[in-house]
């Protein structure tokens, strides 16, 4: 059997890194984290308040009431529910830069249809006129209708009707059909301010609508428009951790998550002319590498390698190899900024949602997309001479993976296991056979961040081992499918890491054991998937044997996804404790108060293993409910 | 409903708990020391032997077995539970089947077959590889209707799948009058569901013979039975939980299980299928287990499969013959120019089948005609050898022999659906264009019946053919060739093994000439068979040059680095594990025993075909063991480097009828001595004493004895 890059390993290979950032007088996040211990009590239960100016208010045995009058479950509610927007806000906002190039694209332009058949499918979910008309006409008019879904004034999202139809009379019955995106987040701002509510259910509920806002819509635009301009993702090769970075080349690192800039990043800098030009300055070529959630966006089209996750940005930087590092938005540290100045690496920004000190502004929109990308891979290759070969150390190792399973790449591959004489294809029975017979247990979509709160990447690929060891499938996207590539659990040969069912299936299916789904706005693409699956099976989807995870979590789009999978009906289980310990009230509204609502919520254990362990026993427990 | 952990944990048990009542009963009557074994076979328990590397030969052994069978029947409600539980299930099975034989007793009778022997599932190499069986197929319990099961079998025939059968089908096909036995491929096992271990133990044994697999490496198994052997299962309704368990275990090794049980059934794709139409049985477990058929359609009025081609046609079932030792006969390949003929231009001159009385023996001449660009009179007698399979091919057809000493039987029930002369042209016209597309680019066939005009051209063509091919055939020699040839057609099965084909030595399976391997790399020159070019000599007397050495280092992966042709001590050839005779050293005498694997008696040695062929074999070089090909046996690089031929010693006797004439030939050549074959021992004169033997070549003045020692 091959042999797997352990966290061990990846660990060493960091503190080698570590090195050069004191040879470089720098510091990295492990030495900001130390310097952050302990964390303020307060803001870890969510009961400090902020909203006015009264305060600061703080909630303490001998002060359990805020100024106003609010208590520790409105506190830790409201605070709780902006981080819901903050997330909401930050997806949709993707979600709605891809419908503004979508509205835009044209045949001669940078942004062009890839996916015709997908642009079609989804002009008539917002029933749009589609026989004989020009593509791109289509294309505008669903860009436009779609930008409308952010701020209509009447009725609910569109993409609900995706939902299976006990979803939607749930959601309806429980008033928590998200509307427009910019009103849920409007209003929940509007809830949380001085003087509104303080019924923690009713910020709950409302966090629910919200998140839903996110996931069935910001995000799930944000997913299936990338699909129509840069192509619906098929299973592509790929390699993963910071040995892509090569010596030889001009390496440049796309970092952020809006595919709208690395896609024409990519385009530059396969032009003839930077090669040229870089082999004239004595580099073999030009290596585009990525980073974060824009990394799995152009790996899962392109096959580009993936250098790393959230933790590791600093890391990419501090090989010395980097001749450029480009961004666009959300999870930039701005410890890039000094960081970059102490070797010749450029750091440049593109968006005016993160602007960062010490970072080069090159404003990137629709119309001069292609031009600036040019003149970002430009920067690159000039800058190749300017390297400081003393402070090079790249760490060799990589992992192969195999990235791309969209829902349609997973039915593709589904199809090619059915037998023409008693099945259908375009189905996911295949996998429901499994699952119903139990050669599957169950499955789990494992997402998130980083978070140096506990062992970064460690509860990601010990959770995904022994969950593939007893037989149960694992979907990831974001960081977590990072941690999963550079462990090798995206590679085929993983299948040697499975309990016997899990492996046949991936013998026989030829996949790998951890499907890589995408990036954090295509967490969409996970809930449409159980949706189709219990749809199919024809029970109800939290009755399903599938549950979400995100065990290393930290950012407030985080809680808005496990917000949207937990109202979607998915038992979610998260390795980070929520900021809302501060309440009882909370705690129980998140864990359990949300299961009479929308038959889910949350499963929380910072211990890796246990969280594990009861991930394994909630599936089986779903399973037994069924008799199977 | 059960669930599908339910179903095989409680079957398993079942079976488990048969294995212990047979263990009980059987306890009454013999001791721990009782030996135990199945017939004709080197691999003990062949089940038990692959999955733990236990060597089982006694009562005692085979009750502590029983122990590893509990300990694999774990109930965590994991699919590696169901797996185990299923292979204990067999090996349960087999402990039941075991007991059956206890006591030297032989428990089956016609039709059943029980346990297949060692050279058996060796003689299924060749076919296996080159696809002519594209796969087996285990049909279990009772079909609706006789004629559902018989019409099933029948259809997996036709498409030259390798039929066992287990319970009720059996019956149902002698009720039929289905010819059953190996030769026709299909293989009754038993009557109870323990019979299933038999086949589950040819699948394990093709890894042990074919694959290296080593004994006891449990996954190593089901690997290369999942990756290699084409298997699966078909059950009919009502399926019991002991046969969803021993389904279990065949879905374990890669072998799916089709049924028409609808009942608490859990679908799982592409391994536990409901097809509740049996009439698509067929098709719905080819596509389960990726065999795709090779279709030729051919315009005859029979089936026509590698099925059939065992079929023995006796003569009360003859329409009529024609019998080329009795009256003129012949069949020839010839090339000519392409504008001289019409492609598929089918002719029978002389009257058809149908004016000749029942039982009557014909003339027969059979002339094709082919014209190709890449066509060399080499490829004649390649193209002419294979007109004994096409033929026999064919239902109610039998062809044996060669050029004018052929005998063609056709059934009467071939005759009466309708089989006329013209159809030997259809099949072997459809067939040549088939296999031989890249040499022959149009073919004609005249099929000749008129005694006056098959004499004619026996004498006037065909013989000069004959005798031109003759004389390049001996003037074939390793030395006057440029070439070798590798043949790794076996690597499908034996992903190690490489033979080395010379004109003096043909490939061990005895399918692959020098000139067929030409021919072959000529069809394909990216195939199995490449050019090894014979340059740079090491030792000319052993078979040794670097060129072969690096090709079979290369096509081995590096498995194997060093080989010579002509030695069986030193570096000696290795097998993949179908070869046609096994040759092994005597010590009393110095000299080798060579078996053929029809003989199942025990030799000299003190081993059977069976124990000899198990101690090399899957690519694996054992000095003083060698596979080969029958015809290598009187060729003057048979093991050249020890003496050449003189040191045979004992041959069973239908082998030196084979082989007599030329060995004979061979050895007055070398050494000038008449009727070498007479100084050779055969069981006739001595079984197993290699005393008697020493005595019977001394008395016979066998060369042998004045050779040096070998080792």
């Amino acid at each position: 059997m091959k042999k797997f890059t352990t966290v061990e390993e990846m660990e060493y290979d960091s503190k080698r890194l570590k090195e050069t950032a004191c040879a470089v007088c720098i510091d990295t996040w492990e030495t900001r984290a130390e310097n952050q211990k302990n964390h303020c009590k307060f803001g870890e239960g969510g009961i400090c308040c902020r909203i006015c100016s009264m305060g600061p208010c703080r909630i303490t045995p001998k002060a359990p009431k805020g100024i106003c009058g609010a208590d520790a479950a409105a506190i830790a509610g409201r605070n709780y529910l902006r981080s819901i927007v903050g997330g909401a806000a930050a997806h949709s906002d993707h979600g709605r830069e891809i419908a503004y190039v979508l509205a835009t694209a044209s045949r001669d332009g940078a942004y062009q249809i890839k996916d015709e058949q997908k642009c079609i499918s989804m002009a008539k979910e917002f029933d749009i006129e589609t026989d004989g008309r020009d593509i791109y006409d289509i294309a505008h008019e669903l860009g436009n209708k779609a930008l409308l879904e952010y701020g209509k004034p009447f009725g609910t999202l569109t993409f609900l009707n995706r939902a299976t139809k006990e979803r939607q009379e749930t959601w309806a019955r429980n008033k928590i059909a998200p509307r427009s995106i910019d009103r849920e987040c409007t209003e929940a701002m509007h809830m949380t301010h001085m003087g509104n509510t303080a019924d923690a259910t009713a910020l709950i509920r409302q966090g629910l609508r919200t998140s839903l806002a996110d996931g069935w819509g910001g995000s799930m635009m944000g997913t299936d428009f990338s699909d129509v301009l840069f192509g619906t993702p098929k299973p592509v090769n790929t390699e993963a951790n910071l040995g892509v970075l090569d010596k030889d080349k001009v390496n440049i690192i796309v970092h952020g998550h809006d595919p709208a800039l690395s896609e024409m990043i990519v385009l530059a800098a396969q032009m003839p002319e930077y090669t040229k030009r870089a082999q004239e300055l004595g580099a073999k070529g030009i290596n585009i590498v990525g980073l974060c959630c824009t990394s799995n966006e152009v790996a899962m089209r392109h096959g580009i390698p993936m250098a790393g996750n959230f933790l590791q940005q600093e890391n990419a930087v501090l090989t010395g190899a980097v001749e450029l590092i480009v961004a666009d938005v959300q999870c930039i540290f701005p410890a890039l900024g000094p960081l970059s100045k102490c070797f010749h690496t450029h750091f440049v920004t593109t968006s005016p949602k993160a602007v960062i000190p010490d970072s080069e502004f090159i404003l990137f929109e629709p119309q001069n997309a292609l031009e600036n990308a040019k003149k970002i891979v430009s920067m690159a290759v000039e800058n190749f001479v300017n390297r400081n070969n003393d402070l090079v150390f790249i760490p060799e190792r990589k992992e192969k993976a195999t990235v791309g399973y969209s829902c349609e790449a997973i039915i593709e591959e589904l199809d090619g296991v059915t037998n023409s004489h008693v099945d259908l294809t375009g189905t996911y029975k295949p996998l429901i056979e499994c699952l119903k017979s139990g050669v599957l247990r169950g499955a789990v979509g494992i997402v998130g961040c980083n978070n140096p709160r506990v062992r970064p990447d460690y509860s990601h690929i010990s959770a995904m081992k022994e969950l593939i060891k007893n037989d149960i499938l694992v979907v990831v996207t974001g960081c977590s499918a990072q941690a999963a590539a550079k462990a090798g659990l995206l590679d085929k040969e993983a299948r040697e890491l499975c309990g016997d069912g899990l492996k046949r299936v991936c013998e026989l299916v030829d996949i790998p054991p951890v499907l890589h789904m995408g990036s954090c706005v295509d967490i969409s693409r996970i809930v449409l998937l159980a949706s189709k699956v219990a749809e199919q099976w024809g029970i109800r989807i939290d009755q399903l044997p599938v549950i979400g995870c995100a065990p290393e979590w930290m950012s407030e789009k985080a809680v808005a996804i496990a917000n949207y999978v937990v109202s979607t009906g998915l038992d979610t289980y998260l390795g980070i404790e929520p900021q809302v310990n501060g309440s009882d009230q909370m705690m129980q509204l998140i864990t359990e108060g949300t299961r009479d609502m929308v038959g889910a919520g949350f499963v929380i254990n910072t211990d890796i293993e246990k969280l594990t362990r009861a991930m394994i026993d909630g599936i089986e427990a779903k399973r037994a409910a069924l008799g199977i | 409903m059960a669930t599908l952990f339910e179903r095989v944990f409680k079957g398993s048990d079942e079976m488990y708990a048969l294995a212990e009542q047979a263990i009980a009963e059987a306890e009454k009557n013999y001791g721990d020391d009782e030996p135990v074994a199945f017939p004709n076979t080197a691999y003990f328990m062949g089940c038990l032997y692959a999955m733990t590397g236990t060597k089982i030969t006694t009562f005692g052994q085979l009750k502590e077995s029983m122990n590893w069978i509990r300990s694999q029947m774990t109930r965590e409600k994991r699919t590696h539970d169901i797996f185990t539980s299923g292979i204990a299930t067999a090996c349960s099975a087999e402990v039941i089947e075991a007991c059956k034989y206890l006591g030297g007793k032989t428990p089956y009778a016609e039709p059943y077959l029980g346990a297949m022997a060692d050279g058996e599932v060796r003689e299924l190499g060749v076919p296996l590889v080159t696809g002519d069986i594209p796969g087996f197929v285990v049909i279990i319990g009772t079909a609706p209707t006789d004629e559902q099961g018989v019409e099933l079998i029948k259809s997996y025939q036709t498409k030259s799948i390798f039929v066992f059968l287990v319970g009720g089908i059996v019956e149902q096909a002698r009720r039929m009058g289905l010819n059953m036995g190996f030769k026709v491929r299909i293989f009754p096992l038993g009557d109870q569901l323990s019979s299933v271990a038999h086949v589950v133990s040819v699948a394990l044994r093709v890894a042990l013979i074919f694959g290296n697999v080593q004994p006891g490496d449990y996954d190593g198994m089901r690997a290369y039975t999942f990756q290699r052997v084409m298997a699966f299962v078909n059950a009919f309704e009502p399926v019991d939980d002991m046969t969803v368990a021993c389904g279990a275990g065949a879905i374990s090794l890669g072998f799916p299980v089709i049924t028409n049980d609808d009942n608490d059934m859990w679908r799982v794709p592409k391994s536990l299928i409901v097809q509740p139409n049996i009439s698509e049985f067929v098709e719905t477990s080819l596509e389960a287990r990726n065999i795709k058929i090779k279709i030729t359609q051919i315009d005859i009025p029979v089936a026509f499969s590698t099925a059939f081609e065992g079929e023995i046609i006796r003569r009360g079932n003859m329409q009529l013959e024609a019998d080329g030792s009795r009256v003129d006969c012949f069949e020839l390949v010839q090339t000519v120019d392409a504008k001289d003929i019409e492609d598929h231009d089918i002719k029978l001159i002389g009257p058809d089948l149908d004016t000749f009385e029942v039982g009557k023996k014909i003339n027969l001449g059979v002339l094709v005609k082919v014209a190709g660009k890449k066509m060399k009179s080499d490829f004649e007698p390649v193209i002419e050898r294979k007109f004994h399979t096409y033929l026999n091919c064919m239902e109610g057809i039998m062809h044996t022999g060669q050029r004018d000493m052929i005998r063609i039987r056709v059934s009467k029930d071939a005759f009466d659906m309708g089989f006329r002369a013209k159809h030997f042209g259809e099949v072997l016209y459809a067939k040549i264009k088939s296999d031989f597309e890249a040499v022959v680019d149009k073919c004609s066939i005249e099929v000749y019946t008129e005694p006056a005009d098959v004499t004619r051209l026996r004498h006037e063509i065909a013989e000069a053919a004959y005798n031109m091919r003759d004389d390049r055939l001996n003037s074939l020699t390793d030395e006057n060739v440029e070439n070798f040839y590798t043949c790794t057609m076996c690597q499908s099965f034996s992903p190690s093994h490489v033979c080395i084909v010379t004109p003096e030595r043909l490939g061990l399976c005895g399918a692959v000439s020098w000139l067929d391997a030409q021919a072959t790399y000529e069809l394909d020159n990216s195939g199995p068979c490449q050019v090894v070019p014979k340059v740079g000599v090491i030792d000319e007397r052993i078979g040794k040059w670097d060129s072969v050495n690096e090709a079979v280092c290369k096509y081995s992966q590096g498995a194997l680095e060093t080989v010579s042709l002509y030695s069986i001590i030193e570096d000696p050839m290795t097998s993949c594990g179908c070869f046609e005779c096994i040759c092994g050293i005597e010590p009393m005498t110095g000299g080798v025993v060579i078996v053929n694997r029809e003989h199942a008696g025990m030799t000299p040695t003190g081993m059977p075909f069976s124990e000899l062929a198990s101690m090399t074999g899957g690519g694996v070089q054992t000095p003083g063991f060698m596979g080969h090909g029958k015809h290598f046996i009187s060729s003057k690089k048979f093991m050249a480097a020890e003496g050449g031929v003189q040191r045979i010693v004992w041959m069973p006797k239908m082998l030196k009828e084979q082989v007599g004439e030329r060995l004979n030939k061979t050895a007055k050549e070398l050494y000038g001595i008449d009727n070498f074959v007479d100084m050779i021992a055969d069981e006739t004169i001595v079984e197993d004493d290699p005393e008697k033997l020493f005595e019977f070549i001394t008395e016979k003045g066998h060369p042998v004895l004045g050779l040096d020692p070998m080792v």
